[in-house]
């Protein structure tokens, strides 16, 4: 019966908002992948570029386009250590 | 009852989707990273113009060389001792593999 305030800032708009940014993507494992969010999806598949691994605060490996499968994705979060490259996805 | 459910894709006419980038490692040799410790290297193939893979990560590679990563510990000297077992090469078309946790375009 409550009838929620719309908020300005949903879930879906904090991902568009992040999309062409850097992001960290944490998976359930703990691994850490860093990179330009190309794109994701409903399943929370993701598309990383210029992607750098993190194990244990420890970078392990990079990849120049990276693909994550929804399933392993604990969160995406902004990641403001990394400058911003000029990326227009779109 | 909530009309917001059924907007699942972030862009309404976003053609991208990350699968896109699957997509565009047909026909190349890519990296998949697997539970276990467990890492592939094939060819993503494309089948009779259908492409070797579908929304579930399922995929059909070929040339396979399959990896997998253990961690021992020296009895004498606790030292850990990392070793890569090369477990299946294959020449030919092989494997279809689900669970992959990590992709990567070579």
């Amino acid at each position: 019966m409550q009838q929620p305030p719309q908020q300005e800032r949903s879930p879906t708009e904090f991902l568009s908002n992040v999309i062409g940014r850097p992001v960290v993507v944490k998976l359930n494992s703990g691994v850490d992948y860093r990179g330009i969010l190309s794109c994701l999806d409903g399943y929370m598949n993701i598309a990383l570029e210029q992607t750098e691994e993190w194990v244990n605060g420890q970078l392990k490996n990079k990849y120049g386009d990276a693909f994550i499968r929804g399933n392993n994705v604990l969160y995406i979060s902004a990641d403001k250590t990394r400058k911003r490259e000029p990326l227009n996805i779109q | 009852m909530t009309e917001e459910t059924h907007n699942a894709p972030v862009e309404p006419n976003a053609v991208e989707g990350p699968l896109d980038l699957v997509r565009l490692s047909l026909d190349e040799r890519i990296y998949v990273k697997l539970r276990g410790d467990r890492e592939l290297h094939g060819k993503l193939h494309v089948l009779l113009l259908f492409p070797a893979y579908d929304g579930h990560l399922n995929m059909v590679l070929g040339d396979v060389e399959e990896t997998i990563t253990v961690v021992e510990i020296n009895e004498e000297t606790y030292e850990e001792v990392i070793r890569n077992i090369t477990v299946l090469e294959s020449q030919w078309n092989f494997t279809s593999e689900k669970n992959t946790s990590n992709e990567e375009r070579r």
